[in-house]
């Protein structure tokens, strides 16, 4: 019953990487307690996909790709200008933004209808059970193996570098942005880079596991993670570990109950959050009766 | 009583301020000198903070300039550095104590590179002067207020600078912490480091710093000690609160404050 053939690698690999991907950015959004600016900005970028699709015509286009990312840093700005220059609390101005961005995404999708392929079950759902049989085919004729396979591979590459390059500023930017500006760290570049990198993972796994699931995997995962330890190169590697686990166990749970891999990942990576509040609850009652005198005396 | 003075470190020209059209300061006109240990004094609300955000940059001001080292900000912000209060930043986030201090040496780091065995020599010896050697791995949701004072301190040390501005550093800590910032403070001003300190206690302020800045959303006083603490500057920057007041005359008295004496 239990397979491990070529189709469930291609899947748990893409489904990793995807996870890995949006773990890394998840964690600083959620250091910056940005992490619903994650969720505005995956249902944001819809209209962008939509306009990107009629001009190029086609659902795989750099245009598409190209509107999303636009469209991700504008409902950044626009939940930034509502909250500093309008006075709107953050979480109203998320709400506002998104909703208002996913409504014309919508309305686009539903007036051109007759010229989109675009379905709002896909856009929000995805389907990675497809993916073996989507190939990315040479004009020779060869295949190469799953497309989306390889824009996880250049989205994961790409936020790798990303955070490479940047990972002194996004951890100073995330803790103090203040103290960052002070010092001449160019704060809201960096800030704006983390969006577009969201924005543009968004869009790169959308087919694959829909805007639901990459808001789970830029959430739960790190948030899980903070629950264990309060190092930031624990705290991501342990995100990495938990994408992974939640790939693995979402794939085979699926196939077993025969349903949603995207949906019931999101499940798995629900249930090791409430299992890790669990056991980190019960580990700091343990801890509770010597711990505390030894703090008290070294203060 | 503005006394101004010739080559400045610090010069602000007719800085005016204000959030949502209500002006926060107002035509605020002062320079100061080099070397010297200078407190910030006012009440609840008269702009000390917008103060030291205007001249870091943080808020855009509506009218006027601040010159540093003669200078624009960006062309100094490696000789400038900032102590944020306390409870701007959110302790729980996951870094150890030596992770922090080395954020000061990111300023003149620059881009892409990472802070190497130098950068973590500067920040221990950083944690050494504010006395916080035996916390270097300790991670900061753990320390106490006072501990996360100096933590900041020693952040704002490791980025060697000339002037240090610092909002409320000895806001909630300890009798014992209060005396080691200040002894520390002394000693960076002795060594020819500019301090610039928000406070808001003026009981200890008279025996703290040597310049004072008088603030009450317009600028009352800016000068040397002996000439700016009077009765008189010390109630036109508190206002009415005559109960304070009386217990500012007291103090005076009993202390036989003697502005000749230093």
């Amino acid at each position: 019953m239990m397979t491990f053939d070529q189709n469930a690698f291609l899947i748990i690999f893409t489904a990793s990487l995807i996870a890995i991907s949006c773990g890394l950015l998840g964690v600083f959004m959620m250091l910056r307690k940005m992490a619903m600016t994650g969720d505005a900005i995956s249902h944001a970028v819809l209209p962008g996909i939509v306009i990107g699709f009629l001009v190029s015509g086609t659902q795989r286009g750099l245009e598409v790709i190209v509107g999303a990312g636009i469209l991700g840093i504008l409902a950044t700005l626009m939940i930034d200008w509502l909250r500093k220059k309008a006075r709107v609390q953050l979480d109203a101005s998320i709400g506002i933004t998104f909703t208002l961005l996913f409504a014309i995404g919508i309305i686009l999708i539903s007036a051109f209808a007759y010229r989109v392929d675009l379905d709002q079950e896909c856009v929000l759902y995805g389907e990675i059970a497809y993916l073996p049989i989507d190939l990315w085919i040479t004009d020779a004729g060869k295949s190469l193996g799953p497309r989306i396979m390889w824009l996880a591979i250049l989205n994961l590459i790409l936020v790798l570098s990303f955070i490479t390059l940047f990972y002194k500023e996004l951890k100073l930017t995330s803790f103090d942005e203040k103290f960052g500006v002070v010092i001449g760290i160019p704060a809201s570049a960096i800030n704006l880079g983390l969006m577009s990198m969201v924005s543009y993972t968004t869009v790169s796994s959308f087919e694959a596991v829909g805007a639901i699931l990459v808001v789970a995997l830029l959430v739960v995962p790190p948030a899980t993670a903070f629950l264990w330890t309060r190092q930031l190169r624990q705290l991501i590697q342990l995100t990495l570990i938990i994408g992974i686990a939640v790939s693995l166990l979402g794939y085979y749970l699926a196939y077993l109950l025969d349903s949603s891999i995207a949906g019931m990942m999101v499940t798995v990576a629900g249930i090791i959050f409430f299992v890790s509040v669990g056991l980190t609850r019960y580990r700091s009652k343990i801890k509770f009766g010597t711990q505390n005198e030894a703090k008290a005396f070294s203060s | 009583m503005i006394k101004q003075v010739t080559q400045p470190i610090l010069e602000i020209h007719d800085l005016t301020v204000s959030y949502d059209q209500s002006p926060v300061l107002w035509n605020v006109d002062f320079s100061l000198p080099a070397g010297k240990l200078i407190g910030i004094l006012g009440p609840n609300g008269a702009g000390k903070s917008t103060l030291i955000k205007a001249i870091m940059g943080l808020i855009e001001p509506n009218s006027g300039y601040v010159k540093i080292f003669d200078q624009d900000l960006d062309k100094v912000r490696n000789k400038i550095s900032y102590v944020p209060q306390r409870e701007s930043v959110d302790w729980n986030f996951p870094a150890s104590v030596l992770d922090v201090v080395l954020m000061g040496t990111y300023g003149k780091l620059g881009l892409f590179k990472r802070p190497g065995k130098k950068e973590r020599e500067l920040a221990l010896s950083c944690l050494e002067k504010v006395g916080m050697t035996a916390y270097v791995h300790r991670q900061i949701s753990e320390l106490s207020g006072g501990q996360q004072q100096r933590v900041f301190i020693a952040r704002a040390l490791a980025q060697e600078a000339d002037l240090y501005l610092m909002d409320e550093p000895f806001a909630g800590v300890d009798m014992n912490t209060e005396t080691a910032i200040f002894n520390l403070l002394q000693e960076m001003s002795q060594s020819g480091k500019t301090v610039i300190v928000v406070h808001h206690d003026i009981y200890s302020a008279v025996n703290y710093f040597d310049w004072f800045i008088m603030l009450n959303l317009h600028l009352v006083a800016s000068g040397p000690k002996n000439e700016v603490v009077t009765e008189e500057l010390l109630r036109k920057t508190y206002g009415g609160k005559l109960n304070l007041l009386s217990k500012v005359s007291e103090l005076i008295r009993q202390k036989e404050f003697n502005p000749l004496k230093d």
